[in-house]
């Protein structure tokens, strides 16, 4: 058809196929949707009246947003009018439209896009809307159309049918307002180098805890729920790895105060890892809470015996011996944390995020930790004395080695044990600049450290312990028992990591080595030097027989009620509209055991879940997985345990606390 | 024993990598091997050492009918493939999903349309569309000799479902391309992707 046919020819045309564009009017019905002007009968003149583009789509199809999200299109609309003004497109707040693994942002059911009009002049208002559309179920319509309104306009205030203003009142309502009026702020950080963090500035508790946030510019953000932090008051957006961030984004937010747009929030240190800045008080706090975490590794059940041991000794050296054996105990912690504390951020500075209790995700540095837990245990029973001082358990070190050594020994095996405290501080860690970050982790060290820096300062408390006497040896035979149970508890992580055939790698690898102290500590010249042959050699061998497990899929059994942690999957499931509940866990951490054993796989913690049709997925970190890690950054966490929660109604991530309990998840469940 | 397990640690743990599932501009390419309507398997490696271009396609899609129906689709597909270019049509529908097609059907389709694409690979499992993060139809990728991804995103700046459109439209894809292969550098290396959502299962 070329263009000098008539005019009427192409009305005909499209009469014959597009019936629905036929003749300009206030309504128009396409495929799936139907579309109508909502007006006010009469219009007053200079008065500004919001007026809508009512779009109502068939039950389960639905139209798009300004963002439409992973797919799908906003409508567009071309507005003209020779005789008012018309001012931009108001778009109500949309809902998350999940489709397989996508998101899309939009409205099922009808939506009004509205837009106010002030007539110029008075006698008729003329108002022209272009149109072009985009109506999906699964598969996507689209439609284009025109609609006229014409209307008197006279110096009677704005006339309206009251069911028709009734419609624009109800979508008004969340149709953002300027953000300049909102009773918080917002700041964009960088989380990791996938994620993007909004931070609340002064927002209140109740709209933090209801908020809902959708980006506005198309493809930067992922439109999924972002996952929320209640503490710190943050979200983390997935972002689109294919696009370049702009300077600045803009969002809708939904809160019980209100709903608000923030345009052009700016986009801080585009290219460099976010530094969370902390004011005096919360570093202050935070530092704090570091070292009330570290104190509080002194009582867990791994550390409690060499500590204890350490305290010992303290007790057959006198004066000036002991203030110097603390202090050089407590130097060995604050080395050691300093180190990996450095480690740690050479990691984070690389674009790597790596998690505290990294240490015991090899099997090669359990093994050694079983040698050397096997020996100690067999050395406080009293079965054979390692040369002179009871803490020389690496061998004939020098006495001051020996406290620097315990000290690092300390770190080292208080790592697994996360309390709570210490994942608030390493949470924090991991999102502060260098120097705050390297503070907590030397505060963490002042807390292990801290009974020990105390003699030091203050001899005087060293008066408190009891005076030596037979009863030390005594006491030394009896904390073979928690080493030894460490030693078990260790064998079952390794076990975990490589299978039956790691188990028993080690249990012969100790096996030989009991039987080389034996024979060493029970004659002397070659059989000594068979002796340490033979333990170096079994060493060795256990060693690389368990280093080719280092990164393979470890033998651990999933129970069948849990499903392994895969992201795909999640996003599956949560689109369609699945509740469920992500534990974050590994096997050499000990509060993940404790709820394992005490909450989640209990009769009624399944039961609960069941209930509720929740789907359980654990993510196991036993050993290193770099999507479990990225996993854990996006939720603002480098450690485990982490419990997730994905409410079925869509909403956001909810973390719940590292200690949990059955009511705890419940009320999670019922109270989204 | 302190230094022993240190190192240890640092040495075994190593500095793990962080591997993206999505193509992403300045970053190697996702590997793929798919295999295509006549039976002949796809990998990136096999074409490596030409431009690639990658185009997710659903026929049924109203966007993708856009750019088929007024002939733009061939079109650059025609130009660049005489240019060297390797141009592959990616169907990422699952099974009894809108867009699925058999060999035979995915033959004739291409036939139908005077496609100038090189292939049309099924991916129906979505593995490739998963790795490469292909989201609409069309999703487009341009890769250069290098496996690299050099350009990602909407095929223009205009996501119109109207074909009238095209002609004043930026062709990202042309765009990146004509630099590409006059070794000059691509001024724009992503867009938001737009279109249908790809029928994944």
């Amino acid at each position: 058809m070329t263009y000098h046919y008539s005019k009427a020819l192409m009305t005909w045309f499209f009469l014959l196929f597009f019936p629905w564009i036929a003749v300009a009017q206030e309504q128009l019905s396409a495929d799936h949707v139907k579309i109508r002007v909502v007006a006010p009968q009469s219009f007053q003149e200079g008065t500004e009246t919001t007026v809508g583009i009512l779009f109502e789509p068939d039950p389960e199809w639905h139209v798009y947003w300004k963002n439409s999200g992973d797919s799908g299109a906003a409508p567009k609309f071309a507005l003209g009018s020779p005789n008012a003004v018309v001012g931009p497109i108001l778009w109500p707040t949309p809902k998350r439209l999940p489709v397989a693994h996508l998101v899309n942002l939009g409205y099922e059911g009808a939506v009004a896009y509205m837009f106010t009009v002030k007539p110029t002049g008075s006698g008729t208002l003329h108002l022209e809307i272009n149109l072009e559309w985009l109506v999906c179920k699964e598969d996507c319509i689209p439609g284009f159309g025109d609609l006229v309104l014409k209307r008197p306009v006279n110096d009677q205030p704005t006339r309206w049918v009251a069911d028709e203003l009734k419609i624009i009142e109800t979508f008004r309502k969340s149709v953002p307002s300027d953000s300049e009026s909102a009773p918080y702020q917002l700041e964009i950080f960088q989380n990791t180098s996938d994620s993007l963090g909004v931070r609340f500035a002064k927002v209140a508790d109740r709209d933090f805890k209801e908020l809902d946030i959708f980006p506005v510019d198309q493809g930067y953000l992922s439109p999924a729920a972002p996952a929320k932090d209640e503490k710190n008051k943050h979200v983390i957006f997935k972002k689109n790895l294919a696009m370049q961030l702009p300077s600045d984004l803009s969002f809708v937010i939904t809160t019980p105060s209100g709903v608000w747009e923030f345009s052009n929030v700016e986009v801080k240190n585009r290219t460099k890892l976010p530094d969370q800045t902390f004011n005096f008080v919360q570093l202050m706090i935070v530092l704090f809470s570091a070292v009330l975490g570290g104190l509080i590794l002194n009582l867990m059940p791994c550390v409690f015996p060499v500590i204890s041991i350490k305290a010992f000794s303290l007790l057959k050296s006198h004066g000036k011996e002991r203030i110097k054996d603390c202090l050089l105990y407590s130097l060995g912690v604050l080395t050691t944390f300093s180190i990996l504390g450095l480690f740690f951020l050479a990691l984070k500075q690389a674009g790597s995020a790596i998690g505290w209790g990294f240490q015991l995700q090899s099997p090669v540095v359990i093994l050694i930790l079983i040698v050397l837990f096997w020996t100690m245990a067999l050395n406080f029973l009293g079965a054979f004395e390692f040369g002179s001082g009871i803490m020389n358990f690496a061998g004939k070190q020098s006495k001051w080695s020996s406290s620097f050594g315990t000290g690092v020994l300390s770190v080292f095996i208080a790592a697994p044990c996360t309390g709570p405290f210490m994942g608030t501080a390493l949470g924090a860690a991991a999102t502060v600049s260098a120097f705050s970050a390297f503070l907590i982790f030397f505060c963490l060290g002042i807390g292990l450290a801290l009974p020990f820096l105390i003699f030091a300062v203050a001899p005087r408390t060293l008066a408190w312990l009891p005076k030596p006497g037979a009863w030390m040896e005594t006491l030394k035979q009896f904390f073979s028992f928690p080493l030894f149970a460490t030693v078990i508890w260790l064998l079952w992580v390794l076990g975990q990591q490589t299978g039956t055939q790691g188990w028993m790698v080690a249990s012969i690898a100790l096996l030989t080595i009991s039987f080389a102290i034996w024979l060493g500590d029970t004659s002397k010249g070659w059989k000594t030097l068979m002796a340490w042959l033979l333990a170096l050699s079994v060493l060795f061998w256990a060693g690389s027989q368990l280093n080719r497990y280092t990164g393979s899929q470890g033998a651990s059994q999933q129970e069948s009620s849990w499903l392994p942690f895969d992201e795909v999957q999640l996003a599956e499931y949560r689109s369609q509209g699945k509740a469920v509940f992500v534990d974050f866990t590994a096997a050499w951490c000990i509060t993940c055991q404790v709820n394992k054993q005490a909450v989640l796989d209990t009769q009624a913690g399944q039961n609960l879940f069941k209930k509720h049709n929740v789907i359980l997925m654990r993510a196991d970190w036993t050993q290193y997985d770099a999507r479990i890690t990225k996993a854990l950054a996006s939720l603002g966490r480098n450690s485990v345990p982490v419990y997730a929660f994905y409410a079925s109604d869509g909403s956001g991530v909810k973390l719940l606390p590292q200690i949990l309990t059955l009511s705890i998840i419940e009320d999670a469940i019922k109270n989204p | 024993m302190n230094r022993m397990i240190l190192s240890l640690a640092f040495l075994l743990i190593g500095t793990p990598s962080l591997s993206m599932a999505e193509a992403i501009p300045g970053t190697p390419a996702p590997a793929f091997n798919v295999t295509d309507a006549k039976g002949k398997a796809h990998t990136l490696s096999s074409h490596k050492g030409k431009w690639v271009v990658l185009e997710w396609y659903n026929k049924d899609c109203p966007y993708v009918k856009k750019h088929y129906g007024s002939g733009n689709m061939q079109k650059l597909q025609k130009t660049y493939s005489d240019k060297g270019v390797v141009w592959l049509t990616v169907i990422s529908s699952a099974k009894g999903k809108q867009g699925h097609f058999t060999p035979e059907q995915a033959t004739q389709d291409h036939a139908k349309n005077k496609s100038a694409a090189a292939a049309v690979l099924l991916d129906e499992s979505g593995e490739m569309g998963r790795a490469y993060g292909a989201k609409t139809t069309p999703h487009m990728y341009v890769i250069n000799p290098e496996g690299a991804v050099v350009y990602a995103g909407g095929i223009d700046d205009n996501n119109s479902a109207n074909p009238k459109v095209i002609p004043t439209s930026k062709n990202f894809v042309a765009m990146a391309l004509d630099a590409g292969l006059a070794g000059k550098p691509i001024e724009t290396s992503s867009a938001a992707p737009y279109g249908c959502s790809v029928k994944y299962n």
